[in-house]
């Protein structure tokens, strides 16, 4: 007992004073669309079709990128040959529809050449991410203190993002600290957790969850899989997709899987302590992607 | 022909053109529905075989048939033999091993499920992998079947919960959503006060399609299907279906990336183990050991980051190859990580295993015998912790293991303690394996030249032993090379007989620590 008690004092504090300031290799890639020809490279490379082209007209295209489907696995990145994808190192995206964290461009074909010059960015989901925020302060309003209980739900998750959720627990996260809790009961929470894709069979266990939880109910769907139905696809024999396929989703968490501090930053928006950026910013040290 | 193949012949009784080489340490012998139980037999009795997966394939426009296929492991020769036998697509039929080798169960229960094939002589041919509200003649893998299907719900039940009977016996029902972080099923339990009497399973909850999804996928992009199979396995899951591609399209693995692959698939052992261990010690409520496992925990998945860029690993096999090097200051940086660990790692040890109020709960709980893990086909750790000396790395040696010093850690008991010893020797082997590959890593690419498509009409296997236990993917591809069938395999789909034989005579406070003892895939197991 003497021992235990010796070496934890020894160990001395773990938890991390600012988990939101570490910046990982590789978070989501950012594309510079005025250096993009839209040439559907990293359409044809990306395995969850997070990166789409589609034509109106003969002589335009649109090249998009959602975050909702993106598994962060760089192929874009790599496969561009114009070295207009950077390997982005921002991780705290975080929105409340899926529509906020999608960015498309609108490109001329040159009709000799065949060739792509950038027109013009299409015009940002409405409502924006402020609107939003305002939105769900109003619907939690004075219902809500600094606490927030949580219970996970997994509607079809492979379990990567379990691992990271129970990641925001340990001794280094410790997000109890910010007033977040862990609950065993939907009865018992303000907030479902829910990770996906939501399967045939988890449907009507997600939806009685729902129903169990008190109102105001706030519902963050997390992953790349919880967000859009990831890899999984929508609409199969066996996936329906993504979480706001089934209930209403009020905050997306994107990532495969999402980091702790990612799911952290999460709920901390879903209580309105934090700020949401929906897009990630420009990689913070300079990484080279070419000539510039 | 090989030896090996003709003694394999000889030993089933089968004309040697029915029993063939696909490739170094794959053999198929082809036989009639018929002698399917006799062959199993000969496969036990006389190879010392062990079933390892059991699957479909719907061959019906090729070839007017499906095919049953039988994959066992024969660990004395290194080689895995599959049988096939076709079956009457008018009939459906095939005649069940089920019986007399019970480690079939599930498989074939799931191959009627899928397929709509029907073992003859299961002794329980009842639904294991649909649900209740699906409608009868839903075949998912059969190669009509639109996976955007929209499959109504039907009411019903086909497949009741054993009832109990007799004064103060119950069932407690628990699930699909659990009060803790972890993945949706469902438990049974039949209790007469605290002792549990059996536990009855319903999986398939987290059923995504997986196996489906794979053949509608280009070839290059299964690699990230794979590695979210099962969140925690990406490592064991990603490599395995890679080695089915490799060995499918005949690809060089540079020696640097076999290394990597090695080291790749023993950081995702270090952090697994070292979470189950933590995690046992909060099932029995010993938060100082569990909050030093966490944290041990979160230093790893920061030095993967660190090293390779993400936390559990994802991204980082490659088919030929790997995604990422390591750098020789990344290798010192590993290098001295690993060692401060082993220290705390023994001290963690020593903290739970000095602690009477810990091993009070873990002994002789939760126990699997060597009859019951041997009889049910038990697999990785849960085998190794019943006195069954296999492994993988050892018995088929993939990646770089066949030039590694390493010990299997074998324990006799079979119950949660056992299971916590086999995952801490691991650790302990693995400590040493880890310092012979990154003493000796060579220096050459880390990824190998692919071809531009796979080969038509063929098939072959990938495995490996992963933290859990064996991943198998045997892939098959179709006339113009797509993907045609790849079958997955997860020890946990093995496993989970396990727990209902290592539960029955426990109370229910501990049941958590027992199924914590496992560590099963819910993903892995539903796919």
């Amino acid at each position: 007992m003497f021992r235990i008690i010796v070496d934890s004092l020894k160990a001395g504090i773990v938890t991390e004073k600012r988990p939101f300031d570490r910046r990982p290799p590789f978070g989501f890639p950012v594309i510079d669309f005025t250096r993009c020809t839209a040439c559907e490279e990293c359409a044809r490379v990306c395995p969850t079709g997070a990166i789409y082209a589609t034509a109106h007209a003969p002589d335009q295209r649109t090249l998009g990128l959602t975050y909702a489907r993106c598994i962060q696995c760089q192929e874009c990145v790599a496969g561009c040959p114009e070295h207009a994808v950077s390997a982005g190192n921002d991780i705290e995206v975080t929105a409340f529809t899926r529509e906020q964290l999608e960015r498309s461009a609108l490109f001329d074909i040159n009709p000799s050449t065949g060739r792509c010059t950038f027109r013009a960015m299409e015009p940002d989901a409405r409502p924006t991410v402020d609107e939003s925020a305002a939105r769900l302060r109003e619907r939690i309003q004075g219902q809500l203190g600094r606490s927030l209980h949580v219970r996970q739900v997994d509607a079809g998750s492979c379990n990567g993002c379990e691992l990271e959720i129970a990641a925001t627990t340990n001794p280094v996260f410790d997000l109890e600290r910010f007033g977040v809790h862990f609950v065993a009961s939907p009865r018992h929470a303000d907030v479902l957790l829910v990770t996906g894709p939501v399967t045939r069979n988890m449907e009507i266990a997600l939806r009685r969850t729902y129903d169990a939880t008190p109102e105001p109910r706030v519902v963050v769907a997390v992953g790349a899989c919880g967000c859009s139905g990831g890899l999984f696809g929508e609409g199969t024999y066996a996936s329906i997709g993504g979480v706001d396929r089934v209930v209403p989703v009020d905050v997306y968490i994107p990532g495969c899987p999402p980091r702790p501090q990612a799911i952290l930053n999460g709920l901390l928006v879903a209580m309105g302590v934090r700020a949401a950026r929906a897009m990630p910013g420009p990689p913070h040290r300079a990484t080279s992607t070419g000539d510039s | 022909m090989s030896a090996q193949t003709t003694a394999i012949a000889a030993a089933l009784r089968l004309h040697e053109s029915d029993c063939r080489e696909l490739r170094s340490g794959e053999v198929v012998a082809d036989v009639l529905l018929p002698d399917l139980n006799t062959t199993a037999d000969a496969i036990v009795g006389e190879l010392r075989g062990r079933l390892i997966s059991l699957f479909a394939t719907d061959e019906r426009t090729q070839r007017d048939r499906f095919v049953v296929h039988h994959l066992w492991s024969l660990p004395g020769s290194k080689t895995f033999l599959r049988v096939t036998a076709p079956v009457d697509p008018h009939d459906l039929a095939f005649p069940s091993i089920a019986a007399r080798h019970p480690a079939a169960n599930w498989f074939e229960r799931e191959v009627m499920d899928f397929f709509g094939l029907r073992p003859e002589g299961h002794p329980n041919p009842e639904r294991v992998s649909l649900h209740d509200d699906w409608p009868e003649g839903v075949r998912p893998l059969r190669k009509d079947f639109d996976p955007k299907t929209v499959v109504p719900r039907v009411t019903g039940e086909f497949h009741p919960f054993r009832p109990v009977t007799g004064e103060g016996v119950f069932q407690v029902p628990v699930g699909p959503v659990h009060a803790g972080i972890i993945e949706p099923g469902h438990f049974r339990f039949g209790v007469a006060g605290e002792p549990v009497l059996y536990l009855q399973l319903r999986l398939f909850y987290v059923h995504k399609g997986t196996e489906k999804r794979f053949e509608r996928l280009p070839w290059t992009h299964g690699v990230y299907l794979a590695q979210s199979i099962s969140g925690d396995t990406s490592v064991g899951h990603a490599l395995a279906y890679c080695h089915a591609i490799e060995r499918l399209a005949d690809i060089q693995v540079p020696d640097r990336a076999a290394a990597l692959r090695v080291v790749l698939l023993e950081l995702e052992r270090l952090y697994n183990h070292i979470a189950d261990i933590g995690a046992l010690a909060t099932d029995v409520a010993f938060t100082v050991a569990a909050s030093r496992a966490q944290t041990q925990r979160e230093g790893l998945l920061r030095l993967n980051e660190q090293l390779f860029g993400t936390r559990l690993l994802r991204q980082t096999i490659a088919i030929g190859g790997v995604r990422c090097d390591l750098a020789s200051t990344g290798r010192d940086v590993l290098l001295a990580h690993l060692r401060r660990l082993e220290h705390d790692f023994d001290d963690l040890i020593t903290l739970l295993i000095d602690s009477g109020s810990f091993t009070d709960r873990v002994d002789a709980t939760g126990i699997l015998t060597n009859q019951a893990a041997r009889d049910l086909g038990i697999v990785g750790i849960a085998a190794r912790a019943s006195g069954i000396d296999e492994d993988m790395r050892r018995d088929h040696p993939h990646d770089g293991y066949g030039r590694l010093q390493f010990e299997v850690s074998v324990e006799e008991g079979g119950d949660v303690r056992a299971r916590l010893m086999v995952r801490a020797r691991e650790v302990e082997q693995l400590f040493k394996i880890l310092a012979q590959v990154l003493d000796t890593l060579p220096q050459t690419q880390v990824l190998g030249r692919l071809p531009s498509q796979l080969p038509p009409s063929s098939s072959a296997l990938g495995w490996v032993e992963a933290w859990r236990g064996p991943c198998v993917h045997w892939v098959a591809t179709d006339e113009s090379g797509h993907l045609s069938r790849v079958k997955i395999t997860d020890p946990s789909f093995v496993n989970w007989p396990g727990l209902v034989h290592a539960v029955p005579g426990n109370i229910i406070p501990d049941f958590p620590v027992i199924n914590k003892s496992f560590n099963l895939s819910y993903s892995g197991n539903d796919r």
